[in-house]
């Protein structure tokens, strides 16, 4: 599997011609990350890369590791071993606002409005930051650029709304258009489908499809229980299992992996 | 023609002047306030309004970092102290005057906060109100410390009065005017502070500080930012507080100076700005007038006078008052009030539109 994934290392080979160190280099690198709780070896020696424009999705069942990982890259927990490798410079060990500012963004599994704000000052938080501030856009105020974030994810009627008044559909589109606000170069989703209805879960599959056209270069990372919906807007898998990587491909190709079927399904009878 | 001009005119004037009712509000309440030397009240009941002016300054300062940025902190007379002391110090080495002072007392009072705020704000929620309760008693203690009575004095730094060129009564305004025009001040530029995009952050931190960090927002900073504005005020406050009682005495640092602006805050209404002038007012009024002299007036009639311990048991009424309205009304007398207005805005605005709204549904089914 892996060779397969190092297939471009092949091409080079066949056509005679090395590609660039620049060229090559990932927007994002981890390599064996590990984290223990106490006793617990919640991501045990997880590496993998993302590239630029890349959509990944990463998949488990619970207690995989998967939450514990983000929050590895986001930087709310620290490692104990190993490194994050984000354009080249090593991550580890960074506040959670200095890697957001270094263009890594992140939502949350239950999402964590401002309560006491309305929708459109929870976005304009994030536009304050170091990043967003410096992402907007020549000769545009603070308010439009919050608004206009707000009608790409489709909720711009309720941008007056205090954000303890809105429904939980809105307040996880809302968590995306904070994620979005400060222009991240990898954007990282948890379970951005959760507790949605099938309708949301549709218009959020297209969103995101949508926002990947519109910015190809951003790369995105889903963290997601329901499997149909994430096969279909990513292009590589990650399988987590009790905090280790058993299996990385296209999603196809994971979908028939017997290792994958196994674990989430349990063993067949015939193993038994 | 002219007729219909003139509807409109009044309409659109109607339109600029009542729908702002907080700002008409402001003006109006400070017209009375301006007005109230006019009406001759005694001294001792200007000097009541003078106290609330500089409570409000207090509360109103304590209410930016927790209210706005939710840094529970119960040990605010840490900065009265500190501004109070240090402009009597200054006084009384250098003697300097006032727009000297005060300018110089804030500043003391910002750096002490930058100095506590550092391991203050590496605690969170009850802890950080356990640990800034603590920092105003080691101050206690290091003014009341024998080898710097020397410095501090044993009863106190006596200072004179802002306007002591002046003949009494004239003071007495002078200072209530004095306190009023910094008060207004200090609560427009914390009002702006409030209500800039700073403090849109300052409130996404009191909301969800993970969150806020997940947005990039380099949280201590701002959270050390509200702590340093706070202070600023709070020793400015301090600094009238000393000039008021004519004396920078130890006591400021007690923890029930700590306390007033939490009772006063919850009085008024947490978070707002209205709220803790509005509550320092009723607080100066409850304290000074109704238990300070309506009751003993009305005990003597009965032949009954106070007993001296009455002091101590004023902050147990006031407590109790607090824990009613935290049950009751859990966000405060004015913040109260203003929901009812808007309430009645909102029912009027629905009566108006109503008919209209109707008128256009019959003509739909009509078609």
């Amino acid at each position: 599997m892996r060779e397969d994934l190092e297939s471009g290392k092949d091409t080079s080979r066949r056509t005679g011609i090395r590609p660039l160190k620049v060229l090559t280099m990932h927007l994002l690198e981890v390599k064996g990350l590990t984290k223990r709780f106490g006793g617990l070896t919640a991501v045990k020696d997880v590496s993998f890369h993302i590239d630029e424009g890349e959509t990944i999705g990463i998949i488990g069942p619970n207690g995989a590791g998967k939450t514990t990982l983000f929050n590895l890259l986001s930087g709310f927990l620290t490692p104990d071993s190993g490194t994050i490798i984000l354009k080249g410079e090593n991550i580890v060990g960074l506040a959670p606002h200095k890697i957001v500012n270094k263009g890594i963004a992140r939502t949350f599994q239950v999402v964590r409005p401002f309560h006491h704000l309305p929708v459109i000052a929870n976005v304009m938080v994030a536009l304050k930051s170091p990043r967003g501030a410096k992402k907007i856009e020549w000769l545009k105020t603070m308010e439009r650029k919050a608004a206009d974030i707000l009608e790409d994810v489709g909720i711009s009627e309720v941008m007056l709304e205090p954000a303890e008044n809105v429904g939980h559909g809105i307040l996880k589109r809302l968590e995306m258009a904070k994620a979005l606000a400060t222009e991240p170069d990898l954007l990282m989703l948890d379970e951005p489908f959760g507790g949605l209805n099938p309708l949301e879960t549709d218009f959020l599959t297209k969103s995101i499809t949508r926002m990947h056209l519109d910015e190809p270069s951003r790369a995105i990372l889903v963290v997601e229980h329901k499997l149909y919906a994430l096969m279909k807007i990513v292009r590589r898998v990650i399988v987590l299992h009790q905090g280790e990587k058993i299996a990385e491909g296209k999603p196809e190709e994971i979908a028939n992996n017997k290792l994958v079927i196994e674990v989430y399904m349990g063993k067949g009878i015939q193993h038994a | 023609m002219v007729l219909s001009y003139l509807r409109r005119a009044h309409s659109s004037f109607a339109a600029h002047v009542f729908d702002i009712p907080p700002r008409l509000m402001v003006f109006l309440f400070l017209l009375i306030l301006l007005a109230v030397p006019i009406t001759g009240i005694s001294d001792y009941y200007m000097g009541i309004l003078t106290s609330a002016n500089v409570l409000a300054i207090f509360a109103v300062s304590w209410d930016l970092l927790v209210g706005r940025t939710g840094q529970i902190s119960l040990g605010h007379s840490l900065f009265l102290g500190i501004g109070g002391y240090s402009s009597a110090l200054i006084f009384k080495y250098y003697g300097l005057p006032i727009w000297i002072t005060i300018p110089l007392a804030m500043l003391i009072g910002s750096l002490f906060s930058v100095l506590i705020g550092f391991p203050c704000l590496r605690v969170k929620g009850p802890y950080l109100a356990l640990v800034t309760m603590a920092f105003p008693l080691i101050l206690y203690r290091i003014v009341k410390w024998a080898p710097l009575t020397p410095i501090f004095g044993r009863v106190g730094i006596i200072v004179p009065s802002f306007f002591h060129f002046l003949p009494i009564r004239q003071q007495v305004i002078a200072e209530f005017y004095f306190t009023l025009i910094l008060l207004f001040a200090s609560s427009v530029i914390i009002y702006k502070i409030a209500n800039s995009k700073t403090g849109i952050v300052f409130m996404s931190i009191l909301d969800d500080e993970v969150a806020s960090q997940a947005c990039g927002i380099n949280v201590t900073k701002h959270k050390l930012m509200a702590f340093v504005i706070s202070g600023m005020f709070a020793s400015l406050a301090g600094c009238l507080f000393v000039h008021l009682l004519r004396l920078a005495e130890s006591s400021v640092f007690l923890l029930t100076v700590s306390f007033i602006p939490v009772i006063i805050t919850f009085l008024g209404g947490i978070g707002t700005i209205y709220g803790p002038i509005v509550g320092a007012y009723i607080y100066s009024i409850l304290d000074k007038y109704v238990l300070g002299q309506m009751l003993p007036n009305l005990l003597e009639q009965w032949q009954m006078t106070l007993p001296t311990e009455f002091e101590y048991a004023k902050l147990l009424i006031f407590t109790s008052i607090v824990v009613i309205l935290v049950i009751k009304w859990p966000r405060g007398i004015a913040r109260y009030t203003t929901d009812r207005l808007e309430d009645l805005e909102e029912a009027r605005d629905l009566d108006e539109r109503g008919p209209r709204i109707w008128k256009r549904y019959k003509q739909k089914n009509r078609n």
